[in-house]
């Protein structure tokens, strides 16, 4: 009896192993198959780190969806290779002269993979589930430039008044509460891609997999093994298929920066991250490319905790930072030193580039910096400076940031400050709360006008998380959204950052930028500084 | 035998439920919410995904709904990836990972059980030293920098085998050769030490007396009596590994489990929070249940009955 049991024990394991092994065969089957094919296929092999977290247009909200769902369907507009939007599903745009109704025409040969005409209807039904208030998506105050939309999304309002109609099949006109010179910009976001109504209410869920999914953009979904890899194919319904010179796009999703790089290297990727402790050494390599990215690594002073209260002494930190050299020898990844907060690459009709145009507002200054907090110090009868901690959120990256900056308030201002890093979810919670001194922050456009930026520090914005309030800088803010003239509006918003530079709530220390390995095979990738990849216009030879 | 096994299972739900309940209001201490993000948040947008995902409500009623996906074993939908039920992201991933795990495991037990027996056959020999200098390295070396170690040398320098991913059995080497490595390391040790203890006991020296043949002294008598503490670790070390390890699924990209134990508490993600411990600890619980099994087979001097008037 008890012999029986051993035998019994290994026949178990064995077929368990086996089993495992049966699906792993398959698996690979699958692979010498898709090899064999006899056709030189274009094919373009991505890292995507991880699963998007959605592909549903209206709930996505982070660069792991919108990168490749950005590929896979396509809004009325599309940001072509200067960053500026470009009639894609609508063919003629016509603004309003009070710049308030916009008539967007569809093109004809709009088409959904399934064979389906893209209508007016799909783009109504798309941004009415996006801001129904049970969708819970977290863009949808993208759209409160849009007239009623933002009552109906915080529950007080009808989906009936919200100003968008589908006048016929082809025209989408679209109402705005104010005149918004960014509008174009914000719906290529993909919130504003249009959702095929007819597969939708069939199947709510028709997003989820690769079966059900319709795309309406240069590529459609062609399989999504989840948290393993998808595979896009050439859309032959998209009006612009001619463009696309891809066949295939396959992502794979290795969430390590050095295993990334190890298959760029043993060419079973395309295109890789650089990891950041190989960032040094790859600096000067032929493959790297370096573009920039609207968004901003910078530090907030809480300006109702001592010694910040006082804004000359914030003005001596502030000064006593040599962003240049954090750019130079902590972070190492060609980013752009910070000398304010709105980041390259905003234009405005002119062409001009926002921060070209206003110029440094802050430049690491010793001997300014010295001379303010010793005023400062004065203002406020302080013998000596109140203890500061610096707050981070617990990284390797942040942490080397932080350090740089200790010994920076050292050696330029002769303040000894303690650093603290606290877990992120809690480090975020602190900050919003306003436990923190001196904390690190960044802040990534949602779309590219220099206002979603600037307004982050109005009074009592969510993302304010400084205690700073300043009426003349609420009154630019709130004027500039009225305003039609853009070159004024352009103006009050420059005025504007210059206060905020100027009482020095925040210290900029960079902006981000998107350093990628590439291969010499790969080109027309196209990497927006707000926006997301583009792959229309890639090829590999 | 029966009445055992049925108190034993009673004890199992009410640890499972102890479990599930601390699990439940530490995660509820710890700061920080699903929800928060860096981004500008609007209020109103914050209080449409609070509703959706029911965190509006009072802590009290959040914890009888949670009691009672336990009993269903339905977790509802994942807070940071709203695709997706809890439920899904496991039944997908624990296959992955106990494939991964049970190729491991058979890798480490077989070969730690070879090396612990050749060591303690030639104790203090050649072969022991290097078994165990082996050993110590296996034990020492972090199987994060292992699985770092090889992807360079196998993938990158030498391009025998794909640096990450799983797709197919080639696909399976790298990984299996740096999870197996500790274990193996540890079955080896363990298997030398006991089995250099039972080959000094008189039922081996009686069998040689008796002039039987060496190996099927060491298989059929010194070995079976040699594995009991290899047995004992085989529970906890079970668990772990069949429900995925964290770093080496994230090394070689995985889809597997493990990242959800890690990466679900970074996002408070609540539901994949306490999906994964419930089912972390019954898997947890089963095993050293059927540990206690196996005791009783390999000797049977251990009576699962008398165990438990052992306790009262």
């Amino acid at each position: 009896m008890r012999k029986k049991w051993l035998p019994l024990v290994f026949m178990a394991l064995l077929m368990l192993v086996l089993a495992a092994c049966t699906a792993s065969k398959d698996a690979g089957k699958d692979e010498t198959s898709k090899d064999g094919g006899k056709k030189e296929e274009k094919v373009l092999r991505l890292n995507n780190g991880v699963e998007p977290s959605s592909f549903d247009p209206s709930v996505a909200f982070d660069a792991v969806s919108w990168a490749p769902l950005n590929n896979l369907m396509e809004g009325l507009v599309r940001l072509n290779d200067k960053n500026e939007p470009e009639p894609a599903m609508a063919e003629k745009i016509d603004v309003s002269d009070d710049g308030l109704t916009y008539t967007f025409t569809l093109r004809d040969n709009a088409k959904w993979s399934n064979g389906d005409n893209v209508t007016a209807g799909d783009f109504v039904y798309g941004w009415k589930h996006m801001l129904d208030p049970e969708t819970a998506s977290p863009a949808a105050f993208l759209a409160y430039v849009v007239d009623g939309a933002e009552s109906y999304n915080t529950g007080k309002g009808k989906p009936e008044d919200i100003a968008i109609e589908a006048k016929d099949d082809k025209t989408f006109v679209v109402k705005l509460n104010a005149p918004t010179e960014a509008f174009l910009n914000i719906i290529s976001n993909p919130s504003f891609f249009p959702v095929n109504e007819k597969v939708a209410t069939e199947n709510p869920k028709w997003f989820t997999e690769a079966d059900s999914f319709v795309a309406n953009g240069p590529f459609k979904l062609e399989s999504w093994d989840h948290d393993s890899k998808m595979v896009f194919a050439k859309n032959d319904q998209y009006w612009d298929k001619d463009t696309v010179k891809l066949d295939k796009v396959e992502w794979a999703m290795v969430n390590d920066s050095s295993t990334e790089y190890q298959m760029y290297q043993s060419d079973e990727l395309d295109i890789s991250t650089v990891p950041s402790e190989l960032a040094e050494q790859l600096k000067d390599n032929k493959e790297l490319t370096n573009q920039d990215q609207a968004g901003i690594a910078f530090y907030r002073f809480n300006v109702d905790k001592k010694p910040f209260t006082n804004q000359k002494v914030r003005k001596a930190f502030a000064l006593a930072v040599d962003q240049q050299n954090i750019v130079d020898y902590v972070t190492k990844q060609g980013q752009k030193a910070a000398h304010g907060f709105v980041s390259y690459g905003l234009t405005n009709a002119k062409g001009e580039d926002f921060r070209e145009v206003t110029g440094d507002l802050i430049t690491f200054n010793k001997e300014e910096a010295k001379k303010l907090l010793k005023e400062g110090l004065k203002e406020e009868g302080w013998s000596k400076i109140p203890a500061v901690t610096l707050t981070y959120s617990t990284s390797p990256d942040n942490k080397k940031i932080a350090e740089a900056l200790q010994s920076q308030f050292k050696e330029n201002l002769g303040v000894d400050i303690k650093l603290k890093n606290v877990e992120p979810a809690v480090f975020m919670t602190e900050q919003k709360e306003l436990k923190h001194q001196l904390s690190r922050s960044s802040f990534l456009f949602d779309y590219a006008d220099p206002v979603n930026a600037i307004e982050s520090f109005v009074t009592d914005s969510t993302m304010n998380r400084t205690g700073w309030s300043n009426k003349e800088f609420d009154k630019l803010i709130a004027d500039s959204k009225k305003e039609t003239d853009n070159e004024k509006r352009w103006k009050m918003l420059q005025d504007a950052e210059k206060i905020l530079i100027d009482e020095a709530p925040i210290v900029p220390l960079y902006f981000y930028n998107q350093l990628a390995l590439q291969k010499p095979s790969v080109t027309g990738v196209v990497r927006h500084p707000v926006g997301y990849l583009e792959l229309k216009w890639a090829d590999k030879k | 035998m029966v009445k055992y096994i049925i108190q034993r299972f009673l004890m199992m739900i009410v640890t499972i439920l102890i479990i599930a309940t601390l699990t439940f209001f530490l995660m509820h201490a710890i700061p920080g919410s699903p929800l928060d993000s860096d981004r500008t948040t609007n209020p109103a947008i914050q209080e449409n995904l609070e509703k959706f995902y029911k965190l509006d409500q009072p802590l009290s009623s959040q914890y009888v709904s949670y009691l009672k996906s336990i009993i269903t074993f339905d977790f509802g939908p994942s807070i940071k990836k709203p695709n997706e039920t809890v439920n899904s992201l496991i039944s997908r991933g624990f296959p992955i990972s106990f494939e991964l795990g049970m190729v491991t495991i058979l890798v480490a037990v077989i070969s730690g059980v070879i090396l612990g027996t050749l060591a303690a056959l030639r104790h203090n020999g050649v072969v022991d030293y290097l078994a165990m200098t082996f050993a110590v390295v296996g034990i020492s070396l972090p199987n994060f920098i292992l699985a770092t170690l090889v992807i360079k040398v196998f993938a990158g320098e030498l391009g025998w085998f794909p640096a990450a991913t799983w797709q197919s059995p080639m696909h399976m080497v790298l990984p299996t050769l740096a999870l197996a490595t500790g274990p193996m390391a540890i079955i080896a040790r363990l298997t030398r030490a006991s089995m250099l203890e039972v080959l000094t006991q008189d039922y081996i020296k009686m069998a040689k007396a008796k002039g039987l043949k060496p190996w099927k002294i060491i298989i059929r008598y010194a070995l079976r009596n040699a594995m009991m503490p290899v047995v004992t670790i085989m529970g906890t070390m079970l668990a772990s590994i069949l429900t995925g390890t964290f770093v080496i699924e994230k090394i070689f990209a995985i889809p597997g489990m493990g990242k959800y134990f890690v990466e679900s508490i970074n996002n408070r993600d609540y539901p994949v929070i306490m999906g994964t411990t419930v089912f972390y600890s019954t898997f947890l619980v089963v095993m050293l249940f059927l540990v206690d099994i196996v005791y009783g087979i390999l000797d049977p001097r251990i009576k699962l009955h008398k165990k438990e008037g052992d306790a009262s």
